[in-house]
C-alpha cells in the first residue's frame, strides 16, 4: 500500500521484492539533499578534495619552487615531524595560549552578556551593537591598529597605565609579555561569543528564575543551579569553537609579530605557513596540517564524550 | 533508544563531527579564534604602478612579448624608488615596439613566499631582482644560464671584476647573473653628534689613527661610549649612566645578521671547506660577544626592543638622528633621506671600519637580475635584463655602484648632486672595495632558506634576551644548522 516501507527481504524467502518507490518521504529526502546540495558541493570543491590533496602531498616531497619533481616518500615527514624541535615547541605555544585565553574569554563573553541581559541596564542594545562592532573590522587591519595601541612609548594602553603610575611592558618585544598581549588582542574581538551566550541566556524560560525567587533563592544560587546549567550548550559550543580556533591561530600572530620576539608567538600555525611558504616545503607542511587536524579531531571527540556529563539540553531525559 | 539504527547513528555522530571540523577549519570563528583565511592581504598586494597586461604564452594582447619583471626580492620596494623604476618601464617601452616591459614590486617581507607561490602555481616571472646572494640561492636552480646569451650578443663584461662575475657562477651550473651593482660597507656617521660632544671624527683612511691611537674596534668601544648618552645626559663613559634609558647610541649595525656581525672581526663562514660541517669561526664568536656585550652590558648598541622603537625610527636607527655610528652598505643612501621631508641626521659623513688584530673588512653585497628558466621567451628577457644593467638611473636610485668600473666616476658625482650640500668623502666607500669579505658572509649554506632562518632565529634570541651566555647559544646554533645541513644531504 502506499505509504507503507517497504518489507525487508528475508533470507532464502520466496516473497518476491517490492519494487524501489518514489514514496513521499523518499520524495522529502530527495528535496532535503537538492537544498543542502550547494553546501554539498562547495563542501566536497573547497574542503575535501583540498584535504585529500594535501594527505596525498604530505607523502611526498613536495618543494613549491619545483613543481614538476614531486616525489613519494611514505610516512618520512611524519616523521620528521615527531623529531622536529619547532614543531613541539608551537604545539607548546600554542597549547600555553589556549589555557591562557579559553577561559577568559568564554568567562567574559558570558559575564558581559550576562550584564546584557539585566533590566536593569540603560542602553543595552548600544551596548550590544558596541560590543559587537570589533568583528566587523577585518583582521588585519584591526591587528595592524593594535602595533600602535600596544607600543610601549607611544601606545594608549602604556599611556594609561602611565596615568595609575604603571610602567607597561613593551608587549610585543617581550617573550613573556608578548603571549598575554595577543590575548587582550583576542578579548576584543569577543562580541560574536558574547551574543550568542546572550541568545542562550534569553532562552532560559523566566519561570525557573520566578520559581526560584519564590523558593528564596539568591543571586549566587540562581546562578549555579540554573543559570549555568542552562547555559551548558552555549559554553559547550564556545569551548568547541574556541579550542578549533586556537588550534588555527595565526593572522594576529603573524601580522603583529610573525612568530617573534625569539619564537615566544611560533604558534603551530605560524610554523606551519613558514614551512610551506618560507621555505617552500609544501610536503611538510601538508603534514603538518593533517597532524593538526587529527590533534583537533581528538580533542573535539573528547569534547563531545565529555558533554555526556556536563551538558544539559532543555527537554532531554537521562 | 532504537538499538537497530545505534550504528549508523554512531557513524553519522562521527561523520558530523569530522564535517564539522573540518568546516570550522575553513570558517570565521570569533575572538581568539580568528579565521585562518590568508594573511596580510596588503602585503601579498603588488605595489605595481599599472596593471599587468593580460598575456597567452607570454605575449599580450596585441601580439607582442610580454616580459614580466618581479621586484622585492632585495632593494627596489622603496617609494623613492619605485616611481623611478617605473620611469626605466616607461622608456623602454617606448623605446621600441616587440616588447611590453611590465613591472611587479612587492614588499621583501612577503617577496619570497609570493615568488614561490607564482613558481608553483606555473606562473613565474621572468625577470628577479635586483636580488642579492641570498635570492639566488634560494632559486639558484630556478635561473637561466646566460652564457649562451652572453656569447650570441657578445655582451660585454671585460668591465666586470672576474671573481665577482665568477659569484654567479660558481655552485650554480652556470652563469645566472651578470654583476649589476656592488655595495661595499664603511661606517655612517653622524657629525652634528660629534660636534655636540667634541670628539674628533673618526678616520677616512685605512692605518689612520685615531686620536692618537690605532683606529681598532676597542677604540671604537671607547669612542661610541662616550657618544652614548642617557635621557639624564650622562654618556656611556659615566658612572651614572643609566643603559635602561638611553636617548642615544655610539654605534650600530643596521640590517645585517650574525653573519655581518662577525665580519666585523673578519671575514669567516658558518659552513666548513667541506661545504656540510656546521662552525662557529673563532673571530665571529668573539665579534658576537662583543656585540652582545654593546647591547646588553655597556649599553652602547641598541637592543631589539629599542631598535624597533620609535626614538630610533622603529628600525632605520641611523635617520633618526640617534645613532653616531652605523656600519651599513653603501645601498643605505637610499634611505639614508627619507622620501619627504628631512632625516634627523642631516649632516653626515663616512669612515673606514676599524682594524681587527691589523685586518680591516668591509662586507660587501652585490646585486644583479636574474632570468628564470621558465621564460618563455629567453632571448628578450635577455634584452631587458642588458637593458636594466645598463641604466643609469636605476643604479643611481638603487644607492649602488656599477659593477663595471668604468661606470664608477659618474656614480659618485650623481651621489655628490644627490647629498648637497652635505660634502661626503666618498673615497671612503671606494676604498672599502678592497677589503671584501672573503668569503662573502652571504655565501651558500646546506637547506640554505632554513639555515639562514635559523641565525636570523639566533640574532632575535641575542637582540632581545638579556644574561645569556653567548659561547652556548653560539654552540646551539652551530647543532641547529649541523642538522639542517646534515637534512640537506
Amino acid at each position: 500500500m502506499i505509504g507503507q516501507p517497504d518489507a525487508p527481504a528475508l533470507s532464502g524467502s520466496t516473497v518476491p521484492r517490492s519494487r524501489w518507490r518514489w514514496t513521499a518521504s523518499r520524495r522529502e529526502a530527495a528535496w532535503g539533499w537538492a537544498f543542502i546540495s550547494p553546501w554539498i558541493v562547495g563542501f566536497v570543491l573547497f574542503t575535501a578534495i583540498p584535504m585529500a590533496m594535501a594527505l596525498y602531498f604530505s607523502l611526498t616531497d613536495f618543494d613549491l619552487r619545483r613543481p614538476n619533481e614531486v616525489q613519494f616518500i611514505g610516512l618520512a615527514n611524519y616523521e620528521q615531524i615527531l623529531r622536529d624541535p619547532n614543531v613541539a615547541q608551537s604545539m607548546s605555544i600554542t597549547l600555553r595560549f589556549a589555557v591562557l585565553t579559553v577561559p577568559p574569554t568564554i568567562a567574559l563573553s558570558v559575564g558581559l552578556a550576562m550584564l546584557l541581559n539585566s533590566p536593569r541596564l540603560t542602553g543595552r542594545r548600544a551596548f550590544r551593537t558596541l560590543f559587537y562592532m570589533p568583528t566587523q573590522i577585518p583582521l588585519v587591519a584591526s591587528t595592524l591598529i593594535w602595533i600602535g595601541v600596544l607600543n610601549e612609548e607611544t601606545g594608549w594602553v602604556n599611556g594609561l597605565l602611565t596615568l595609575v603610575g604603571i610602567q607597561g611592558p613593551d608587549w610585543l618585544n617581550d617573550p613573556g609579555w608578548v603571549l598575554p598581549s595577543l590575548g587582550i588582542v583576542g578579548l576584543w574581538g569577543i562580541g560574536a561569543m558574547m551574543l550568542i551566550a546572550l541568545a542562550g541566556l534569553q532562552g532560559i524560560p523566566s519561570e525557573l528564575y520566578d520559581a526560584a525567587k519564590v523558593d528564596g533563592a539568591g543571586a549566587w544560587t540562581t546562578l549555579r543551579r540554573i543559570t549555568l546549567p542552562l547555559l551548558t550548550p552555549v559554553l559547550f559550543y564556545s569551548l568547541l569553537i574556541s579550542c578549533v580556533g586556537v588550534s588555527q591561530y595565526f593572522i594576529q600572530a603573524y601580522v603583529l609579530t610573525n612568530g617573534q620576539p625569539d619564537a615566544s608567538t611560533l604558534f603551530y600555525n605560524v610554523n606551519l605557513y613558514r614551512e610551506a611558504f618560507s621555505f617552500n616545503q609544501l610536503g611538510y607542511a601538508s603534514a603538518l596540517a593533517w597532524v593538526l587536524f587529527l590533534i583537533v579531531l581528538a580533542l573535539a571527540m573528547l569534547l563531545f564524550w565529555s558533554s555526556s556529563r556536563w551538558v544539559y539540553y532543555a527537554g532531554e531525559r537521562r | 533508544m532504537d538499538h537497530r539504527y545505534a550504528g549508523s547513528r554512531r557513524r553519522l555522530v562521527l561523520a558530523s563531527i569530522i564535517s564539522l571540523i573540518a568546516v570550522a577549519c575553513n570558517s570565521a570563528t570569533p575572538s581568539t579564534a580568528p579565521s585562518a583565511s590568508a594573511p596580510g592581504a596588503s602585503q601579498n598586494v603588488a605595489i605595481t604602478p599599472e596593471p599587468v597586461p593580460t598575456s597567452q604564452g607570454g605575449l599580450t594582447a596585441d601580439g607582442k612579448v610580454l616580459i614580466r619583471w618581479f621586484v622585492g626580492l632585495g632593494t627596489g620596494a622603496q617609494p623613492d624608488q619605485i616611481a623611478d623604476e617605473q620611469a626605466v618601464v616607461t622608456e623602454f617601452n617606448e623605446s621600441q615596439d616587440k616588447i611590453v616591459l611590465s613591472l611587479e614590486i612587492y614588499q621583501n617581507t612577503t617577496a619570497y613566499d609570493i615568488l614561490s607561490t607564482q613558481i608553483a602555481a606555473g606562473n613565474p616571472p621572468d625577470i628577479i631582482g635586483p636580488v642579492g646572494f641570498r635570492g639566488f640561492y634560494s632559486y639558484g636552480d630556478q635561473l637561466l644560464d646566460l652564457q649562451p646569451f652572453i656569447d650570441k650578443t657578445g655582451y660585454d663584461v671585460s668591465g666586470i671584476d672576474p671573481k665577482i662575475l665568477d659569484a654567479y657562477k660558481e655552485g650554480f651550473g652556470g652563469q645566472v647573473g651578470i654583476p649589476f651593482a656592488i655595495y661595499p660597507s664603511f661606517i655612517y656617521y653622524n657629525k652634528d653628534l660629534f660636534k655636540e660632544a667634541g670628539l674628533a671624527e673618526p678616520p677616512h683612511k685605512v692605518g689612520e689613527q685615531y686620536d692618537g691611537k690605532d683606529w681598532t674596534w676597542e677604540t671604537l668601544t671607547e669612542l661610541a661610549k662616550k657618544l652614548t648618552v642617557d635621557k639624564a645626559g650622562n654618556d656611556g663613559t659615566s658612572a651614572s649612566f643609566d643603559k635602561n634609558d638611553t636617548s642615544q647610541w655610539g654605534y650600530y649595525m643596521q640590517w645585517t645578521d650574525p653573519r655581518g656581525w662577525g665580519t666585523q672581526f673578519g671575514p669567516g663562514a658558518l659552513v666548513g671547506s667541506d661545504g656540510k660541517t656546521a662552525q662557529v669561526p673563532e673571530n665571529w664568536q668573539a665579534a658576537w660577544q662583543w656585540y652582545y656585550d654593546g647591547m646588553w652590558k655597556d649599553g652602547f648598541i641598541p637592543n631589539g626592543a629599542e631598535n624597533r622603537s620609535e626614538l630610533l625610527n622603529s628600525d632605520n636607527a641611523f635617520q633618526s638622528g640617534n645613532v653616531a655610528m652605523d656600519f651599513v652598505h653603501l645601498w643605505y643612501t637610499c634611505c639614508a633621506w627619507p622620501a619627504e621631508g628631512e632625516p634627523q641626521a642631516k649632516s653626515f659623513d663616512i669612515a673606514v671600519p676599524p682594524s681587527h688584530e691589523g685586518t680591516t673588512t668591509a662586507k660587501l653585497h652585490a646585486d644583479t637580475f636574474g632570468i628564470m628558466k621558465s621564460t618563455a621567451h629567453p632571448d628578450e628577457a635577455f634584452e631587458v635584463m642588458t637593458y636594466l644593467l645598463g641604466n643609469d638611473k636605476l643604479i643611481a636610485r638603487y644607492g649602488a655602484l656599477p659593477a663595471v668600473s668604468s661606470k664608477q666616476d659618474a656614480f659618485f658625482t650623481a651621489l655628490e648632486e644627490r647629498f648637497a650640500p652635505n660634502d661626503i668623502d666618498w673615497q671612503v666607500a671606494r676604498d672599502m672595495l678592497a677589503y671584501p669579505d672573503v668569503p662573502s658572509h652571504e655565501a651558500d649554506m646546506p637547506n640554505f632558506l632554513k639555515s639562514d632562518a635559523a641565525v636570523k632565529a639566533f640574532q632575535e634570541t641575542l637582540i632581545t634576551t638579556d644574561n645569556l651566555d653567548v659561547k652556548a647559544e653560539a654552540e646551539k646554533l652551530r647543532n641547529e644548522l649541523q642538522g639542517l645541513f646534515d637534512q640537506a644531504d
